[in-house]
């Protein structure tokens, strides 16, 4: 059982990653979710045990590597992120879908934030408010993940 | 039947949902740390790009994996084609070669000539530029860089700093190279600058990428520098990184402030920076770049012989206030000294 988790976990961290490969341009590029971090939190709440901090700073200097960007920015990202996920876990399972859903929703805004920050210590700009729809998207794509089914972790005591 | 045993002794020994190794608060604090002096090390040290460079090779079947779809859809699209769109695409493709079968003509002449002309001045022969066709494997995802994944690297002998032209002009720049691809950062990038000309008069100055609205920016110009809308940029070949005379951008907008003795320049990059699917890698060979040194050096009787392509970046701009006549004075020092240091402070210069 615990061996079929740890196999599930990877491979859909694995398929976030290729997503994240996917040539994307254009508007499809501004609208493109953070599949990883979606993954990463989706396994945060259904399987604390398994997936932690360390898989989010792991996952996250892949992407910072398929990004080309320095080393480490994703990761940090990741980490704290993930890190407040984790630490209302417990609380994140007993809430309604709508709590779980702006929590969530804050937490991808969250990391989009601190990534903006990290760049505008690298002398970037920023590239207005269409640099925050990503979370927008992100969020749809996990209400409708919900809504066809998949359980995050609801009424699963995190086993 | 022992399972359920098992798992009910398991819960009650060591309950799986306390269980959790250090708190997060601790594994937070250290993978931040981490992060940090990740950051750290690969922004200002070296030390990295050799790490980068295997786990590049390791990621680049992944990389072809992605891109399959794509190609797979273009592939297909291709192939069923009408035959009007071929035939169409056909007429313009033979009133292109015919033209330039006319400018090839003119080249053959210049060649020639320029031959005699340095045979007569004594230069050395410039060599022709080594090119490599590649094929854009993906676009960068971070929205804040303008990078490129190119599908040659250094198995085909791609070097830092080619530069990565297109049918209509230049494109970028190749920053890293791993061994089956390679970076190019393109010139509406923040970090890229690339010294120009303007073909109307041959004022030279250096053109920064904006960063976001894919435009160029050419800072450091006083008020009333002799540049208009749709005047056209080309390559001054200064810099021994881009072959001279190549299109860059067009002039799109000239703004003057009250409060500023620069004008407010903006131009649009003439190649196809967003929407290639190819770019030919175009590098310099070695003894052209000491000789385009060596001509600048004397040409300018600087007593500092350097052959650093950032230094000549410098002089470049230094120069307009000698060639260009309609060009101001008084404003010159100022613009002459404010690049100085920014040049030096863009990753590319240092290459």
């Amino acid at each position: 059982m615990r061996n079929n988790k740890l196999r599930s976990i990877y491979f859909s961290l694995f398929a976030a990653f290729i997503c994240i490969l996917f040539p994307w341009s254009g508007i499809a590029l501004t609208l493109r979710p953070d599949f990883m971090l979606l993954v990463l939190l989706f396994w945060l709440l259904r399987a604390p045990n398994q997936c932690s901090v360390g898989t989010a700073w792991f996952m996250g200097l892949w992407v910072d590597l398929a990004t080309g960007g320095i080393f480490g920015q994703y990761a940090l990202a990741y980490t704290i992120t993930t890190f407040f996920a984790v630490i209302y876990q417990r609380r994140l399972v007993l809430f309604s879908s709508t709590q779980q859903l702006v929590y969530v929703f804050s937490l991808l805004l969250l990391s989009q934030l601190i990534l903006l920050v990290l760049k505008a210590f690298a002398g970037h700009d920023f590239s207005g408010w269409s640099y925050f729809l990503p979370s927008v998207t992100g969020i749809l794509l996990w209400q409708i993940a919900v809504t066809l089914g998949l359980n995050t972790g609801r009424h699963s005591h995190g086993n | 039947m022992m399972r359920g045993i098992h798992q009910n002794f398991d819960q009650q020994q060591a309950p799986a949902f306390f269980a959790r190794g250090p708190s997060p608060l601790a594994r937070l604090t250290f993978f931040t740390a981490l992060s940090l002096a990740l950051m750290a090390t690969d922004s200002r040290l070296q030390y990295l790009a050799n790490v980068r460079e295997n786990l590049m090779t390791l990621l680049h079947p992944l990389q072809v994996i992605a891109n399959a779809p794509l190609q797979l859809y273009q592939n297909t699209d291709e192939y069923f084609s009408t035959h009007h769109y071929l035939l169409a695409e056909n007429t313009r493709l033979k009133k292109q070669a015919l033209m330039q079968g006319i400018a090839l003509q003119r080249l053959n002449l210049l060649n020639l000539e320029n031959a005699n002309l340095r045979s007569m001045l004594d230069a050395k022969q410039s060599l022709t530029e080594t090119s490599t066709l590649a094929e854009i494997i993906h676009v960068g995802r971070d929205s804040f860089t303008k990078k490129i994944i190119v599908n040659r690297g250094k198995n085909h002998h791609v070097v830092t700093g080619a530069a990565a032209v297109d049918a209509k002009g230049v494109v970028g720049q190749v920053t890293r190279t791993y061994p089956a691809s390679s970076e190019v950062t393109l010139i509406t990038d923040k970090s890229l600058a690339i010294p120009v000309q303007i073909e109307r008069n041959g004022l030279r100055a250096i053109a920064f990428g904006h960063g976001r609205d894919n435009t160029l920016d050419l800072p450091y110009l006083p008020a009333n520098v002799d540049i208009k809308r749709g005047d056209k940029l080309v390559t001054s070949g200064i810099d021994g990184v881009y072959p001279a005379g190549l299109a860059v951008a067009t002039v799109i907008e000239v703004k003057t402030t009250q409060d500023s003795p620069f004008a407010h320049i903006i131009c649009a990059p003439t190649g196809g920076v967003e929407n290639d699917r190819q770019v030919l890698l175009v590098s310099i060979p070695k003894i052209e770049l000491a000789t385009a040194i060596e001509a600048l050096n004397s040409e300018k009787a600087m007593p500092t012989t350097t052959a650093e392509p950032a230094t000549t970046n410098n002089a470049a701009l230094v120069n307009p206030s000698t060639q260009t006549t309609q060009a101001p004075k008084p404003a010159k020092p100022l613009s002459a000294q404010k690049p100085l240091a920014n040049v030096e402070s863009r990753p590319h210069a240092q290459q």
